[in-house]
């Protein structure tokens, strides 16, 4: 396609961000470059990630289109490296109470969009063939952007001491699902057969779903009542 | 600060020039538009005949496409290629194509060219004529039927209802929602090939007694096959038949002429003739390979095999049908060599194959004609007396150059039948056996293998065979001189090149290519998209200011059901 495509799919991953970042008063207390060291440490924790996997997660001889799940299991059960990594972000990093999360899910994100869809999209969407899967991985990528701030929120508040003893287990389930989601996602597309918009939809739903309830749980902690940013 | 370190650092490009080349280059291919292929899909294509012959060109000059599909029956063409079915593709529209300056044509056949309803076969034959017929800049590529061509076929066919739309919005609607492909051959265009060889294989087989002295047989066919695309060209009847049988009669003459218990056989103990077996190349070129063959063998001071030639018999067409017709440019007189085996022929159909109906045809050479018709002219324009064998009543008919010529339009069993009358002929005409009624020569160990020629068959006719892509060390050409090496003495293979400056043939590389087809949206589509982005930007923009909406919404739900934050 052209690079007009291109322009297309860059403004439907990108301007969401901008977006956020301008309403969600980041930009009033000039966190940008505490975004930036999130967006570092996400990539420190990738390479962490990374050598982790190499060195200790034998590469599976599965055929391809078959579904390892014992393999993808032990995968997935890296990213709680990720949750690690959030969580020192927030202590180390990222100073005032709420905006803690925010600074850090944005950063992350934000850090995630850069390192792994900005070169697949110049790649594919200039190339001469049309092809959905562009516009959808910009879409996917608004999505990735609600998951990593309702995964930091969620990190947040396993921290925090004054949480609801009753709503523990809840977070704990959160967070593994959200660990868990590409596993999920790969069984979904196995088992039901879901095509690709279905799919974005599905996760575009299960995200939403778990920010509501994260933002509900946030919202009864009780010092958080009163002082909103917004 | 910074703006004074920036200025140090263009001062250090402007100092020197190859590290602001080492710097900018790989910015600029980073930038470049060019993007890697990646291929979407990929199928083989075959382009129409490309060839110069005595002066003048014939088919397609291009090669090399890049361009939009389009329905043939759509109103703009220019500059783009057009999709059809075979039944979609007429003379008219072609010419069309060519006034409208179309980009190319991109014609799908059918599966199984053999399997053709009759006026399907007709309509196909005489298209394919009416193409090599003239030069065109259009270039003409045929593909076979696939489950992703016939996808390809139908979204251009719907895309084309957009040109014909009654409203303005509804034809920029259904052109936001086509799905348009975008053709692209890419490869090195096609070019002449100056120094293509074409290779005669010959071999003979020398009778009892004074070699010079006796007269010779020479038994002729032609191995190239010729139809619309080189690539697609398997000639079976024309001419791995006429090749079949050729190879059948060199293998039982040379055992009649090598094993002496055969004498036995032979009441007479003699043999009259020399016997002389060419394949002959560039056939379908006004037989370029016979008329070389037969130049170089007049010039030949020494062993003329055409000092004393007896007869000259040609096969071509031999693998179906119940016909026999012997080809001639005038009647050989009846007590002639000639007249003599055509009275053998009758013999041998009379007493053995009476299903068989042997005919004689009287055909005048047109020396303005600028194609001979069949390849005994080309002996007969020297004077020896010359035939040839097919089962086709003309040689304009358009089976003998055409795609549908496959393996499954010929009977290996015709072919053994005729070679077997063709055999018993020729014995009684080199034995002398003027009244020997139903003698039989071939039988037992001597008779013509069915699986032999049904394995030539499949051999021959399962490779494309047209001149331009049999060079002369390709592979069917050593098999032919291998084949002939087995069974004849002094098996050898002559090249001809054309005349650098007056070429009489010049063949062109690039028979089959590699075509890819890109799914693309026309740029209305990318508008389209858009204008949709847009708006999908605005609600989030609005979803992003009013989400404290939501956020008060929720905190007085929690605040009320949560009894903890109310003491509070």
């Amino acid at each position: 396609m052209t690079f007009f495509h291109f322009g297309n799919c860059v403004a439907l991953a990108y301007v969401p961000y901008v977006i956020v970042y301008k309403c969600s008063g980041l930009a009033e207390y000039s966190a940008f470059w505490k975004c930036v060291q999130a967006g570092g440490a996400y990539l420190f924790t990738q390479l962490c990630k990374m050598l982790l996997l190499a060195t200790f997660f034998p590469t599976t001889d599965a055929a391809v289109g078959s579904l390892d799940i014992t393999g993808e299991f032990l995968k997935s059960t890296v990213d709680v490296i990720d949750l690690i990594g959030l969580h020192i972000v927030m202590s180390k990093f990222a100073g005032k109470g709420q905006l803690k999360f925010m600074i850090a899910g944005m950063g992350w994100a934000t850090a995630e969009l850069a390192v792994t869809r900005f070169i697949p999209l110049w790649m594919g969407a200039r190339g001469v063939e049309f092809d959905w899967k562009y516009i959808q991985m910009s879409f996917d990528s608004n999505i990735s952007l609600i998951h990593h701030i309702s995964v930091a929120m969620l990190v947040w508040l396993y921290s925090r001491s004054d949480l609801q003893r009753t709503s523990l287990p809840i977070v704990l389930t959160l967070l593994g699902l959200a660990c868990y989601r590409p596993l999920i996602v790969e069984i979904l597309m196995q088992a039901v057969g879901l095509g690709s918009w279905m799919l974005l939809l599905a996760k575009a739903g299960f995200t939403s779903v778990v920010a509501l309830i994260s933002l509900q749980m946030y919202l009864s902690i009780p010092s958080q009542g009163t002082n909103s940013y917004y | 600060m910074w703006f004074d370190e920036l200025g140090e650092v263009f001062d250090m490009f402007k100092g020197s020039f190859p590290l602001s080349f080492l710097f900018f280059i790989p910015i600029f291919i980073i930038i470049s538009p060019v993007s890697p292929v990646n291929a979407a899909q990929e199928f083989a294509v075959y382009r129409m005949q490309q060839y110069d012959l005595q002066g003048s060109t014939f088919g397609c000059k291009n090669a090399i496409i890049n361009m939009e599909a389009r329905s043939i029956d759509s109103k703009m063409l220019t500059r783009r290629c057009a999709v059809a079915k075979l039944q979609d593709v007429t003379m008219p529209k072609y010419r069309d194509l060519m006034t409208q300056n179309a980009g190319a044509l991109l014609v799908i056949l059918p599966n199984n060219l053999t399997s053709l309803l009759p006026e399907e076969k007709q309509h196909l034959q005489s298209l394919e004529y009416e193409l090599m017929q003239e030069q065109s800049t259009v270039p003409v590529y045929f593909a076979l039927e696939s489950e992703y061509l016939t996808d390809i076929y139908v979204d251009v066919q719907e895309g084309n209802s957009g040109d014909n739309a009654p409203t303005a919005w509804e034809a920029l609607l259904s052109s936001a929602s086509a799905n348009g492909f975008q053709l692209v051959i890419s490869g090195s265009q096609a070019e002449a090939m100056p120094d293509f060889e074409i290779a005669n294989i010959q071999g003979r087989l020398s009778g009892y007694g004074i070699e010079e002295q006796l007269p010779t047989i020479v038994v002729v066919a032609h191995y190239d096959a010729k139809g619309v695309a080189p690539a697609l060209s398997f000639g079976a009847d024309s001419n791995a038949s006429g090749m079949v049988m050729l190879l059948e009669l060199a293998r039982l003459f040379s055992k009649l002429y090598t094993n002496s218990r055969t004498h036995a056989k032979n009441p007479f103990k003699i043999l009259e003739y020399n016997l002389v077996f060419l394949l002959s190349g560039g056939g379908k070129f006004n037989y370029q390979g016979s008329k070389r063959w037969i130049e170089d063998n007049f010039e030949a001071a020494e062993g003329n095999i055409l000092n004393d030639v007896a007869f000259v018999l040609c096969l071509d067409s031999l693998g179906s049908s119940n016909n026999l017709n012997l080809h001639v440019s005038k009647p050989p007189r009846e007590d002639g060599a000639g007249g003599q085996f055509f009275k053998h022929l009758g013999d041998v159909k009379e007493s053995h194959f009476p299903e068989v109906k042997v005919g004689m045809v009287h055909k005048k050479i047109n020396l303005g004609d600028e194609m001979l018709a069949w390849e005994h002219e080309r002996f007969s324009i020297k004077r020896m007396l010359a035939f040839t064998l097919s089962h086709l009543d003309t040689h304009k008919s358009f089976d003998r150059s055409s795609i549908t010529d496959q393996r499954k339009a010929v009977n290996p069993s015709v072919i053994a039948r005729n070679t077997q009358l063709v055999a018993e002929a020729l014995a009684r005409q080199i034995y002398n056996l003027t009244s020997q009624g139903s003698f039989q020569m071939f039988t037992d160990t001597l008779s013509v293998e069915d699986s032999v020629v049904e394995a030539w068959l499949n051999y021959l006719a399962g490779n494309p065979r047209a001149a331009q892509v049999l060079k002369s060390d390709s592979e069917v050409v050593m098999t032919l001189e291998q084949a002939m090496g087995q069974y004849l003495k002094d098996v050898r293979k002559t090249l001809l090149k054309a005349d650098k400056r007056d070429p009489e043939f010049i063949f062109y590389t690039g028979a089959e290519y590699q075509m890819n087809a890109y799914n693309v949206k026309p740029a209305v589509f990318d508008l389209f998209l858009a204008l949709c982005i847009a708006g999908y930007l605005a609600l989030t923009y609005l979803f992003a200011q009013k989400f404290h909406v939501i956020y008060y919404a929720l905190k007085r739900s929690v605040i009320s059901t949560s009894p903890k934050t109310k003491v509070n």
